[in-house]
């Protein structure tokens, strides 16, 4: 759930998140314009419902990324069978438009040919490396001496991890059973005031009547009877 | 007077103008206590949210629903440079909605402090203790029984005992808790003593207007007098305005948003107090050491803090204070704010029901040459400030020295293996190795450092040359408004902040009510 790419504009801070130091601002105009000077992207099937944030070239590049940065392993879901990229979409959706800009821009400095040879020696467009190469280009953003590449390598690594974990599917892997069953009840009344009297259930007087003290309250709450019991 | 109102996005179908005694934006710990001394008085109160009204209905316990719905920009609240993360509450109910249930009164040292230093001679353990008093039994604070205490907490209660170290049992807002673990993502069952089921309703029934998807946007004010609070309604699903608005026309207005939305409220109308509006918030930065057990501690399950040590609360003259606790411990947060490689990580959350993790909470605003945290408004969008927190010399002395008392508490619990937030984590085997610490960068970027604590930004202080608002919390230039939260806080706690925050807002109900 998270971009973490604060927007340009406004003052005293007018600089973006990626724009800090020397090479950043001019890192990331390349990274809006490496389409118009490098090979194409390799092409990647669109998500089923499509795309609403990012262009076709950009979720090539996060398709990929998000393979590097968390391989394919067995006994858990690869990131495409998660469709991470799509959900990373459709968080940066709902972020405001700034944000989204400049996660855009991400994106075109790690696939930017010209960018990888000046960071870091390692010229060619990301997506059409080697996978080894394509990880060795993570592993520099992450150990880069710049904080322009460090705070995009977190960037990226938070909203991909945040898209893997955050999916029930990817919780065996991590052996995670996952809330406890029987709990949630998603048909709890809502009380909203006006002409509806409180309800019962929801007074001071009716929760002081639940039990008699804290010391009682450990796995035997009446209100949820077994399916409370904390994890096995 | 008549019952109240709870409105949604959903029904605030057309421009709305409100006249009301005091307007108070924010539902949090600070405007809820507040607004529910108010309608006791008898005034007549509109409450802005621009969070929605989230229930038990939708409580069902998953990270990845509850983050983007309870929390500040979908979870991902950070500073400009992303070294420090943000855990910030946005709902009706605030941060009391999701936060971990930890309740301690102000410690006497930090109200002398403030009273010494910053002039605060309204505040005092003997002023507040009725305040708390009252509040302990209405949110049924008490302290959490040892033998529910989950294996998490009861590492570092062990790792503390064995090592001789100072170590308590944290008292908890909670009533018929189910020990599920859960309270980060909105407790199902209603056990959690939030706002949103406590004083709020409460509130609601004599009268509270409670305005939830509905932003206030800027403050109109003429001479030394706020007019109007101008706000817009927010679409409950996309967070977008929907074109509504809603202008309250208050006798007295109360900002209770909290130590980042409170000042950018104030920023955004123009009243910056010579630049000291968004100045010198203090966020107990957090420090977290990651250890591995060879037997299931399951840190996702039950309740998440029950233990605390103030053994290095106090470090000396110039040196920083920390405190320890622990957090919960769910795939999703635990995964995105971890660091190293993705295959690190991946190594690490195969074995998450063997994680346990400890927390060092620095107690930042006490040395003189700390600033803390700068807010200020970004052009093109109302949610997302430029955040900036300025680290010294004496918060990374502090978490190098916490990181090593951490591994060493983490081993004597019995971890086999302790690892850092480093880009490139340190590894740790043995008790024995704790020289490798000292090898590992210590600065910003390079250790990742995240907080849910925010303070200050609108302190309160005798002089108008020195603080934001008065020591009764009334901006020092308006005659009619208030802050009433945790940004008027001159310095850190070194406690979790809510219950300081309940009992300013309870006292101040009475200078508030007294203004209008």
């Amino acid at each position: 759930m998270k971009m973490y790419l604060p927007p340009p504009g406004g003052k005293p801070s007018r600089r973006g998140v990626l724009k800090k130091g020397l090479w950043g601002g001019a890192l990331l105009t390349l990274g809006g314009f490496g389409a118009l000077f490098f090979r194409k992207s390799v092409e990647v099937p669109l998500p089923p419902g499509g795309l609403q944030v990012l262009s076709a070239r950009e979720y090539a590049v996060l398709v990929v990324l998000a393979q590097r940065l968390l391989p394919k392993r067995a006994g858990a879901p690869t990131v495409d069978e998660l469709g991470v990229a799509a959900t990373c979409d459709s968080v940066l959706a709902q972020a405001d438009a700034t944000s989204q800009k400049e996660f855009k821009q991400l994106l075109g400095l790690f696939e930017n040919a010209l960018a990888n040879f000046l960071l870091g020696a390692r010229p060619g467009t990301f997506t059409r490396m080697a996978e080894d190469a394509q990880e060795a280009v993570l592993e520099d953003w992450r150990t880069s001496r710049l904080s322009v590449r460090r705070t995009g390598f977190l960037a990226l690594r938070t909203l991909v991890m945040a898209s893997y974990f955050g999916n029930p599917k990817a919780w065996g892997a991590a052996n995670y059973p996952g809330p406890p069953a029987g709990v949630h009840q998603p048909d709890a009344p809502v009380w909203r005031g006006g002409d509806v009297p409180r309800p019962a259930s929801s007074t001071p007087l009716e929760a002081s009547q639940r039990d008699a003290g804290v010391a009682m309250d450990a796995g035997t709450s009446p209100d949820v009877g077994a399916g409370a019991e904390p994890h096995p | 007077m008549s019952q109240g109102r709870i409105f949604t996005g959903e029904g605030l179908l057309q421009d709305t103008v409100l006249d009301c005694d005091v307007c108070v934006v924010g539902s949090g710990s600070g405007g809820a206590w507040l607004a529910h001394e108010l309608v006791a008085q008898g005034k007549s109160v509109v409450m802005l949210e621009e969070g929605g009204h989230h229930t038990r209905r939708e409580f069902d316990m998953t990270e990845a629903r509850a983050y983007p719905a309870l929390y500040q920009e979908l979870g991902s609240r950070t500073t400009d440079d992303l070294s420090v993360t943000l855990l910030q509450g946005r709902s009706v109910g605030g941060g009391t909605t999701v936060n971990w249930c930890s309740s301690f009164r102000t410690p006497k040292r930090i109200l002398e402090r403030w009273r010494e230093q910053h002039g605060v001679d309204t505040l005092s353990e003997a002023v507040l203790g009725p305040h708390w008093d009252a509040i302990e039994q209405r949110l049924h604070i008490a302290e959490w029984p040892k033998e529910a205490m989950n294996e998490n907490n009861k590492a570092l209660w062990d790792g503390l005992g064995a090592l001789g170290y100072e170590r308590g049992l944290i008292r908890r807002n909670v009533h018929g808790c189910a020990n599920l673990g859960y309270c980060g993502m909105g407790c199902p069952i209603d056990a959690k003593q939030s706002m949103a089921v406590t004083v709020l309703p409460d509130a609601v029934e004599k009268g509270l207007q409670l305005y939830a998807n509905t932003s206030a946007r800027t403050l109109t004010w003429t001479g030394r007098r706020i007019t109007h609070v101008n706000a817009e309604v927010l679409d409950p699903t996309t967070n977008k305005p929907t074109g509504r608005v809603v202008t309250v026309r208050p006798k007295v207005t109360c900002l209770s948003g909290g130590a980042i939305n409170s000042p950018g409220l104030l920023l955004r109308s123009g009243l910056e107090a010579g630049g000291r509006v968004g100045r010198r918030t203090w966020l107990h930065p957090v420090l977290i050491s990651i250890a591995r057990f060879d037997r299931p501690v399951n840190a996702f399950a039950g309740a998440p803090q029950s233990v605390y040590s103030h053994h290095f609360v106090e470090r000396g003259p110039g040196k920083m204070g920390f405190f320890l606790e622990v957090p919960p411990v769910h795939p999703m947060l635990a995964a995105s704010i971890s660091n190293g490689s993705g295959r690190f990580t991946q190594a690490l959350l195969d074995q998450l029901p063997q994680l346990q993790v400890m927390i060092a909470l620095a107690v930042d605003g006490l040395l003189p040459e700390e600033t803390g945290g700068t807010v200020r408004v970004r052009s093109g969008g109302y949610s997302r400030y430029s955040f900036t927190y300025d680290f010294t010399d004496a918060h990374w002395e502090a978490f190098r020295f916490a990181q090593k008392e951490m591994a060493k508490l983490q081993f004597a619990a019995g971890a086999r293996e302790v690892f850092t937030l480093h880009a490139d984590p340190v590894r740790l085997t043995s008790v024995d190795q704790l020289h490798l610490l000292d090898e590992a960068p210590w600065k910003p970027l390079h250790v990742r450092v995240a907080t849910a604590h925010q303070m200050g930004g609108c302190a309160m202080g005798k002089d108008p040359g020195e603080s934001v608002v008065d020591p009764h919390l009334r901006f020092h230039a308006m005659d009619n408004l208030y802050v009433v939260d945790g940004s008027v806080l001159p310095t850190s706690l070194g406690v979790n902040p809510q219950e300081t925050i309940f009992g300013i807002a309870r006292w101040a109900a009475q200078h508030v009510g007294a203004a209008v």
